[in-house]
């Protein structure tokens, strides 16, 4: 595989626009990611933001405009979508830990099945990464044994097990029960303090404030502003983010 | 009871004939119904028509008309199969396989979508997403109408006997025909032929359902 180290971003979106029927969901989105950096990206619900985050693998098709990672077009279909993917971590709202494999089997099945490495590699990599994730006594157990905080952990264990250049994060706090966020957000914290490039979708500006170099926010399929975490967060611009900010940050 | 030992040996004949034609089916029309059923599902346009087309064509049509067109039909384009058995499991199989695909396409759209999604971003394609997680998944839910698919496969290898395969149905015409006057024996025996096959299979497939349960 080809990785062209060039000092250019990892992650380019130039000009996106996507539509759901009549609805403009995506418009003339334009954002660059560096290597390391750590971009979270807020708005309103139905701002576009999840299904922004979901174009960067593909798992939503865009109708005008380019996608490229680490300097390659994301291709439209087959092996080398695969393969682009494969490189491009996810962790979804939902955990969508595979139901049928234990956790361990899901950690291993990227690396087995994907990368071609040996069973006894992918299995000693797997428990490393839910000891690092703090589930390795779990690694024997079904998906739906676990409690929500723990399977969006194995969920982040199991996309870094394919080594990704980048990793997606759509709203993974969002489907937990308040007391399991926080495991949840340490690990990424951490993840974001190694310098894992990452794009966060998220509510929890906590999170937004402690571990994001950049707050990319969006309302009605555009990106309205973007800034560091302090100005934003002390001094938004736009009266939109203003709005946003005064009815979540006031309790 | 002399009389059943007296035709036992047709009788037994007979009774394996019935279960060799429903095992060799039912392995083919599973093969096959896989096949069909992941053309079904594949992004390619051409292979979910080609799918649907033949799902449609051989579900509508009756056992007995795809059993005439594969014994007397191809005759006409000068094709036939070695043996009446051969040309019996290929109707079977031919129509089964339309039922196990749509069997099976209830259970691929009883997956959750997310799992194909999480399978996809790690950068599996599309037949790994399938084998890997969505079929074993699909296979689960539906081992209860897989059943009922088999069950009345078991049952329609009866038509066979209309084109000279000599199956439990055969040798109920054959037996009552020359003992009118133990039709109830007769009827009885062939009876407990068919319910040999499908009254365990019931039970393992009860047996499968609760081993392959997954808990969500």
């Amino acid at each position: 595989m080809t990785s062209q180290q060039t000092g250019g971003p990892l992650v380019q979106l130039t000009g996106v626009n996507k539509w759901f029927g009549e609805l403009h969901v995506l418009q003339d989105i334009d954002l660059s990611i560096d290597r390391g950096e750590v971009v979270v990206v807020i708005g309103p619900s139905g701002s576009g933001k999840s299904t922004l985050c979901r174009t960067i693998n593909r798992l939503e098709s865009i109708e005008k405009g380019e996608i490229s990672i680490d300097g390659q077009r994301l291709p439209e279909e087959g092996k080398q979508l695969a393969r682009l993917r494969s490189d491009v971590g996810m962790v979804f709202q939902s955990f969508n830990l595979f139901a049928h494999k234990t956790i361990l089997e899901n950690v291993m099945l990227g690396p087995t099945k994907v990368r071609r490495t040996s069973k006894a590699d992918a299995e000693k990599r797997a428990r490393e990464l839910l000891e690092r994730v703090g589930v390795s006594a779990q690694a024997d157990k079904y998906p739906a044994q676990l409690s929500g905080g723990q399977q969006q952990r194995v969920a982040i264990a199991r996309a870094l097990a394919m080594d990704p250049k980048v990793m997606l994060f759509d709203e993974p706090t969002s489907a937990l029960d308040p007391e399991m966020i926080n495991e949840v957000l340490d690990v990424m914290t951490s993840l974001a303090r190694e310098g894992m490039t990452m794009i966060v979708v998220t509510h929890e500006m906590g999170f937004a404030r402690r571990a994001a170099n950049r707050v990319v926010f969006m309302d009605g399929g555009r990106i309205v502003e973007a800034a560091d975490p302090q100005t934003f967060f002390t001094n938004p611009r736009s009266e939109r983010a203003r709005d946003f900010l005064s009815k979540i940050l006031d309790h | 009871m002399s009389f059943l030992a007296e035709n036992w040996p047709v009788l037994r004949d007979a009774f394996l004939t019935t279960l060799s034609l429903a095992l060799l089916s039912g392995l083919f029309s599973l093969l096959l119904g896989t096949v069909l059923v992941a053309m079904r599902v594949s992004p390619v346009a051409p292979l979910r028509g080609l799918a649907t087309f033949y799902v449609e064509v051989f579900r509508n049509t009756p056992l007995t008309v795809v059993f005439f067109f594969l014994v007397f039909g191809i005759v006409q384009i000068d094709l036939s199969f070695p043996s009446r058995f051969i040309a019996a499991v290929s109707a079977l199989s031919l129509y089964t396989s339309a039922f196990v695909a749509e069997a099976l396409r209830s259970g691929i759209n009883a997956v959750p979508p997310g799992q194909a999604e999480a399978a996809r971003a790690l950068g599996l394609d599309f037949g790994q997403t399938l084998r890997q997680v969505v079929l074993p998944q699909a296979f689960r839910t539906v081992v209860p109408p897989l059943g009922n698919v088999w069950i009345a496969l078991a049952k329609n290898t009866s038509i066979a006997a209309g084109f000279a395969v000599s199956d439990l149905t055969a040798a109920l015409t054959r037996l009552s025909n020359a003992n009118a006057d133990e039709l109830a024996l007769v009827f009885a025996a062939i009876v407990v032929g068919y319910l040999v096959i499908t009254l365990p299979s019931a039970a393992l497939f009860r047996l499968l359902e609760r081993r392959v349960a997954i808990v969500r």
